[in-house]
C-alpha cells in the first residue's frame, strides 16, 4: 500500500510522494479531506482487486510517502474494510513503515488493534549534521522514543532503516550510527548505502558541486564496517543491505527477492502477478479520479531470457543465492550463461557455498557489474 | 546551339553550391516553389553537415542578346578530401568558375583547385563573391587573385550568390568569355565517362561528356578501356532533374546515359566510350586513379554479423567507388574490413554512411597511411612491400628500411601567425620550403611533411594557431625513409594488432606513455586489474594499470524497483555488446581512436 504523503520531501528520495499534513498546513489542497479522498479511493482499488484475485496475503506492508501522516480515524477505517474483507486472514506479518516524527500512542493503539505487528522506523542517521545533509527532518531522540511507544503498543519486530556514505560522514561517524541503533535493539536492520538517484534534490546538489559524494575506497570501509559490527552483534546478512536477528527477516521483501506475486495499491505502486509487472501511475489526482481499477503506468511481461535474468538478478541479491537444483531448473541448458558463470566464479565473484550459488565478499561490492553479466 | 561547359571551383565555403542555386533559378531550371538552399547538395549527409560531398551535373537553357545557349556546369566540392572529384570535373568542362569569398579572400584550396584548372587548360572566370556581407573587401581580394594566380583583377566580377547581385553579368561572361566546345561531330564517337552513380532500379547511371561524333538511344556502345559493350536504353540531361532527351547527343554535350550496366566497376571512371560498330582509333586521356591516403578497418559489433557489414559496404561502394574495401583479419578483433580513403572526412563520411544507410553497427580502428618497407630477403636480394596496416609490418629482422609518404603542404596564414606555424611543423619533422607574399597581411608557407604526423590533428592545430584564418593543401610527393618503428599495444598481456601504430623511434616512448594513459581514461574499469603496456619489438617502454572496479552495487532493490534496476543493468550489458571484446577485456571504439590523439 502506497501512502503518498510525506510532511517534507527527504533530499534523498525519489518515492512519488506530495508534502501533507494532518493539519493541512501545506495548502488548501492538502489535509484531511485529500486524505480522506485518497483512503476512499485506496479502499476501491482493494475492493476491485479482491473481484479478480483471491487476495490471501501473507504479508502486508504500508510504505510510501509516510502512511504514519494518516489520521487515525482513517487508518481505522482502512484496517476495518481489510479485516472485514478477510484480507488478514491468513496474514503473518503486517508491516508499516514510520516516520519517528509522527509515531503516537493513539495511532500506535489503533494500528496494534488492527493487526500491524512490525514497524519499520527511518532512522537513517542519528547524527544531526548528517540528517541535515540529508534534509531528514526529525530529532534523533525521535527514534528513541518511537521505538520505546511501539514496543509498549506491543509491536515486537520492529526495524531500523540507516543510510550510510552521506557526504561529511566518517567511518567512525557509521560507527557511532551503529552502536546507537544496536543500542535500541531492533530485531532488523535496514542499511543503505546512499544512492544519487535522478530527479533528486541531492542529485542536483552533488551536480551543482555543492555536495561531494563520499570516496569509493572509504565507502567499501563503510560498508565492510557495518557487516563487521552487525556480524558481531548477533544479526545475520541477508539481503545485499538488510540484517536480521534470527527469524525475523521481512517476509514482505522477500516475496520480492524471491520472484513471487503480490499486489500493490495507491499511486506509483507496483505490482507482480505470475511474470507480469505493472505500475499505477505516480499522480495523485489521476488516482483519486480513476474508477474501478487504477490507470497503469508501466506494464510489462518478459520473454523467457529477461525473465530468466530478472529472475537471477534478484536471487542473487539474497545472501544464501541461489540453489543448485533451483538453478538448474532455472538454467537448464543455457550455456551462455553457465559459461557467464563460471567466469565469474573464476574472477572470485560468484562461489558455490552449501550447494548454493552466492556472491562472494568482493561480488558484494560490485552487485551490479556481477548481475548485469548474467542478464 | 551554342554549348558552354564549365564547373564552379573553390575554397570550402566560399559559396559554389549558392552561387548555383542562383544560376538555377536565374536561368529557370528550378522554380520558385522548388527552390532551397544548395539545392544540388541532395545527400542527407550533406545538408546536414553543409558541404558539398558529390559534384553534381546540371544543364539549364539561356537566352542572351537573341541567342540561346546550352549551359553545362558541375558543382563540385571544396574540401581538400575530394580534390579528385574536382579533377574529374574539370576534364570535362572548357572553363571554370573560380568563386573566392570577399571576406576570406584566397585560400589554400582557391589556389590548388585554379592550378589544377589552369594546368587543364580552361578559361578561368573569376568571381568574388558575397559582398553583400558588411565585412567584404572585394577589391583587395581581386588584388589577391591577380597576385597569387596572375589573373587579372578585372576580369574579378563581384556578387552575392545570396542576394543575387551581379548574377547577370556573370551568365553574360559565361557565354561571351568562356569557349565553346570544340568537339567533331562528324569524327568517330569518343564520349568520357567523368562519373557514375548507382540506382537501385536502373543500374548504373553513366554521366558523360560528349567530346566527339554523336550518340543516341539504341546505340550499342563499348568502353575502351575495360573492352565491354552495352546498348543504350535511356539518354538525358539533368535540369536539374533527370528529363529524357529523344534527339541525338551532339559533340559538346553533357548527359548521363543507362545501358543495364549492373555494377560500378563494370565502368571504370575516365573510361572512353565510343560506337562498337565505328570505334574510335583512341581512348581519350582518362584519370589517373584517386590516391587512398588513409586507412582502417571496420569490424562488426553488436548484433552486426561480418556477412551484414560486407553486404553494406558493396552497396555503399556501388555509390562511391572512391574507397577501397578489403578482407581483413585480425588476432584481436576477428574478421573486418581494411578500407581505403581519400582522407579523414571521406572516412568518416563512409562510416556515417555506413551505419546509416545499413543500419550496421561497427568499430572503427584509427586510421593509417601506408608505409612502404624495404625488405632484405634471405636469398640476398631487396624488394619493396606496401603495407596498409601496421599489424602487417613483416618481422623486423627482415626489414631494411620503413618508407612513409610525405606530402606538399601548403599553408596560407596570417603573417603574425608565422612563428607559431613553423614551431609546429617543425615538431612534425616538417621540412621548411618556401615562403610567400599573398598580399600585405598574408603569406603561403610550403612545407613538407610526413603525410602521418599531418592527417590527425593538424589543421585543428593550424586552425587555432591561426585564430580560424589560416588554411592548407596537401598533396603526395612520394616516400621517404626514416627512423620508424612500430609500436606494439599490450591489454592485460594480450597484444591487440588493431592498437598497433608506426611512430618515429625518437617519439615512440613519449607516444607510448600518451597512447596508454587515453587508454586508461577510454576502457572502462573490470572486475578485474587491467595492465596495459606499450611496447617495440617485444621491449616494454611504459606501462599503465587500470584498477579494478571497486564499487558498483545498486542499495535498494524492492518491488518498484525491479524493472527500472533491471533495465539499468541490461543497459550497462548493452553498452558492452558495442565495445570489441579482446581476450576478456572489452575495449570501446573510442579506445581505438585514442592512437591517433597525440597529446601535446
Ligand atoms: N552572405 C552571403 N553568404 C553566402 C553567399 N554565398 C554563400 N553564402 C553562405 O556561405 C555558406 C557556404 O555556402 P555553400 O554554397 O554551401 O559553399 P560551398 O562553396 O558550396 O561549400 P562546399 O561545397 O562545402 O565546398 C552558406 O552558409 C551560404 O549561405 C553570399 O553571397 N553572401
Ligand atoms: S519520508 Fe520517506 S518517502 Fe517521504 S520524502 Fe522522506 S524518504 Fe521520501
Ligand atoms: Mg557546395
Amino acid at each position: 500500500m502506497h501512502i503518498p504523503f510525506c510532511f517534507h520531501k527527504c533530499h534523498y528520495c525519489d518515492f512519488y510522494s506530495l508534502p501533507d499534513s494532518p493539519t493541512g498546513i501545506n495548502g488548501p489542497a492538502a489535509g484531511s479531506d485529500r486524505q480522506s479522498a485518497f483512503v476512499d479511493r485506496l479502499l476501491k482499488e482493494i475492493r476491485f482487486q479482491a473481484q479478480r484475485y483471491t487476495l490471501r496475503p501473507r504479508t502486508v506492508f504500508f510504505g510510501g510517502g509516510t502512511p504514519t501522516l494518516l489520521e487515525a480515524e482513517l487508518w481505522k477505517k482502512i484496517l476495518e474494510t481489510m479485516r472485514q474483507m478477510g484480507l488478514l486472514d491468513d496474514v503473518a506479518e503486517f508491516t508499516v513503515e514510520a516516520n519517528p516524527e509522527t509515531l503516537h500512542e493513539n495511532l500506535l493503539t489503533v494500528l496494534v488493534q488492527g493487526g500491524v505487528n512490525r514497524i519499520s522506523i527511518g532512522a537513517q542517521s542519528f547524527n544531526v549534521t548528517h540528517l541535515k545533509t540529508l534534509e531528514r527532518w526529525h530529532e534523533p531522540a525521535s527514534v528513541t522514543r518511537a521505538v520505546t511507544l511501539a514496543r509498549k503498543a506491543g509491536i515486537a519486530n520492529i526495524n531500523l532503516d540507516l543510510i550510510f556514505a552521506i557526504p561529511g560522514q566518517t567511518p567512525d561517524d557509521v560507527r557511532d550510527d551503529l552502536s546507537q541503533a544496536l543500542h535500541l535493539q531492533p530485531d532488523h536492520i535496514s542499511c543503505y548505502g546512499l544512492t544519487y538517484e535522478p530527479n533528486t534534490a541531492l542529485t542536483q546538489r552533488q551536480r551543482a558541486g555543492q555536495i561531494q559524494p563520499v570516496d569509493e575506497e572509504i565507502e567499501r570501509r563503510m560498508y565492510g564496517l557495518v557487516r563487521q559490527i552487525l556480524a558481531q552483534t548477533g544479526y545475520e546478512h541477508y539481503e545485499i543491505s538488510n540484517w536480521a536477528r534470527p527469524g525475523r527477516q521481512c517476509l514482505h521483501n522477500l516475496v520480492y527477492w524471491e520472484n513471487d506475486s503480490w499486489l500493490g495499491f495507491g499511486p506509483s505502486a507496483a505490482s507482480h502477478v505470475q511474470g507480469r509487472r505493472w505500475k499505477n501511475v505516480p499522480h495523485l489526482g489521476a488516482y483519486i479520479s480513476s474508477v474501478a481499477s487504477a490507470p497503469v503506468a508501466d506494464e510489462e511481461e518478459l520473454d523467457v531470457n529477461r525473465h530468466v535474468g530478472e529472475v537471477l538478478m534478484l536471487r542473487l541479491r539474497l545472501r544464501a543465492g541461489a540453489e543448485r537444483s533451483w538453478l538448474n531448473a532455472l538454467l537448464r541448458d543455457d550455456h551462455a550463461r553457465w559459461d557467464k558463470v563460471r567466469d565469474l566464479e573464476r574472477l572470485g565473484m560468484l562461489a558455490w557455498r552449501d550447494d548454493h550459488l552466492q556472491l562472494t565478499e568482493e561480488g558484494l561490492y560490485v552487485a551490479d557489474a556481477v548481475i548485469s553479466q548474467l542478464l | 546551339m551554342n554549348i558552354r561547359n564549365f564547373c564552379i571551383i573553390a575554397h570550402i565555403d566560399h559559396g559554389k553550391s549558392t552561387l548555383a542555386d542562383r544560376l538555377l533559378q536565374r536561368t529557370g531550371a528550378i522554380s520558385e516553389r522548388d527552390m532551397r538552399e544548395q539545392v544540388l547538395d541532395g545527400m542527407d549527409l550533406e545538408r546536414e553537415r553543409g558541404i558539398t560531398i558529390k559534384a553534381s551535373a546540371v544543364s539549364v537553357h539561356y537566352e542572351l542578346e537573341g541567342q540561346k545557349y546550352l549551359l553545362n556546369f558541375i558543382d563540385t566540392p571544396g574540401h581538400v578530401d575530394f580534390h579528385y572529384e574536382v579533377s574529374r570535373a574539370l576534364t570535362a568542362c572548357e572553363g571554370a568558375i573560380l568563386v573566392v569569398d570577399a571576406t576570406q579572400g584566397v585560400e589554400a584550396q582557391t589556389v590548388a583547385n585554379a592550378y589544377m584548372a589552369i594546368d587543364a587548360n580552361l578559361e578561368i572566370i573569376p568571381v568574388v563573391n558575397k559582398v553583400d556581407l558588411p565585412s567584404a573587401r572585394p577589391e583587395e581580394v581581386a588584388l589577391e587573385i591577380e597576385h597569387v594566380l596572375g589573373i587579372n583583377a578585372n576580369e574579378c566580377i563581384f556578387c552575392s550568390a545570396k542576394t543575387g547581385q551581379g548574377i547577370d553579368e556573370l551568365l553574360a561572361a559565361i557565354c561571351k568569355r568562356l569557349p565553346g566546345p570544340k568537339g567533331d561531330e562528324s569524327a568517330k564517337t569518343q564520349a568520357l565517362i567523368f562519373d557514375s552513380e548507382y540506382d537501385d532500379y536502373r543500374g548504373v547511371i553513366v554521366y558523360f561528356r560528349l567530346f566527339n561524333g554523336r550518340l543516341k538511344v539504341g546505340d550499342k556502345v563499348r568502353t575502351m578501356g575495360t573492352g565491354r559493350t552495352y546498348s543504350i536504353t535511356e539518354m538525358g540531361k539533368f535540369m536539374p532533374k533527370m528529363v529524357l532527351q529523344k534527339e541525338p547527343f551532339e559533340a559538346g554535350e553533357v548527359g548521363y546515359m543507362v545501358a543495364a550496366i549492373k555494377t560500378l566497376d563494370d565502368v571504370h571512371i575516365g573510361d572512353t566510350l565510343t560506337l562498337d560498330l565505328y570505334p574510335a582509333d583512341a581512348a581519350l586521356e582518362g584519370y589517373r586513379e584517386p590516391q587512398r591516403m588513409v586507412f582502417c578497418d571496420f569490424y562488426p559489433v553488436g548484433d552486426t554479423q561480418f556477412d551484414a557489414l560486407r553486404d553494406a559496404i558493396e552497396r555503399l561502394h556501388l555509390n562511391d567507388a572512391s574507397f577501397t574495401f578489403a578482407p581483413q583479419n585480425s588476432d584481436a578483433l576477428g574478421f573486418g574490413f581494411r578500407c581505403g580513403f581519400l582522407g579523414l572526412l571521406h572516412m568518416d563520411i563512409v562510416q556515417e554512411r555506413l551505419e546509416r544507410e545499413s543500419n550496421v553497427q561497427l568499430v572503427q580502428t584509427a586510421p593509417t597511411v601506408t608505409y612502404e618497407i624495404l625488405l632484405h630477403s634471405a636469398d640476398g636480394t631487396d624488394r619493396v612491400v606496401q603495407i596498409t596496416n601496421p599489424a602487417d609490418l613483416p618481422d623486423v629482422a627482415a626489414v631494411r628500411e620503413i618508407r612513409e609518404p610525405i606530402v606538399k603542404v601548403e599553408i596560407i596564414t596570417p603573417n603574425d601567425c608565422i612563428g607559431d606555424l613553423m614551431k609546429l611543423c617543425e615538431a612534425r619533422r616538417g621540412i621548411y620550403k618556401s615562403q610567400r607574399y599573398l598580399s600585405e597581411t598574408r603569406q603561403i608557407l610550403d612545407y613538407e611533411l610526413p603525410l602521418a604526423e599531418i592527417i590527425y590533428d593538424f589543421y585543428d592545430k593550424l586552425k587555432s594557431f591561426t585564430r580560424g584564418y589560416g588554411t592548407m593543401d596537401y598533396a603526395l610527393l612520394g616516400f621517404r625513409a626514416d627512423r620508424l618503428v612500430k609500436l606494439d599495444i599490450l591489454v592485460n598481456g594480450d597484444r591487440v594488432d588493431a592498437l598497433s601504430v608506426i611512430v618515429h623511434r625518437d617519439k615512440a616512448e613519449y607516444r607510448g606513455r600518451a597512447l596508454l594513459k587515453r587508454l586508461k581514461e577510454k576502457i572502462d574499469r573490470h572486475l578485474f586489474e587491467i595492465p596495459l603496456q606499450a611496447a617495440i619489438g617485444g621491449k616494454v617502454i611504459a606501462r599503465e594499470t587500470i584498477s579494478a572496479m571497486r564499487k558498483n552495487v545498486t542499495a535498494k532493490c524492492y518491488g518498484g524497483d525491479v524493472s527500472r534496476k533491471r533495465k539499468l543493468l541490461e543497459k550497462q550489458k548493452e553498452g558492452k555488446k558495442r565495445m570489441k571484446r579482446v581476450g576478456t577485456v572489452d575495449i570501446p571504439q573510442e579506445a581505438f581512436m585514442a592512437v591517433l590523439e597525440p597529446g601535446e
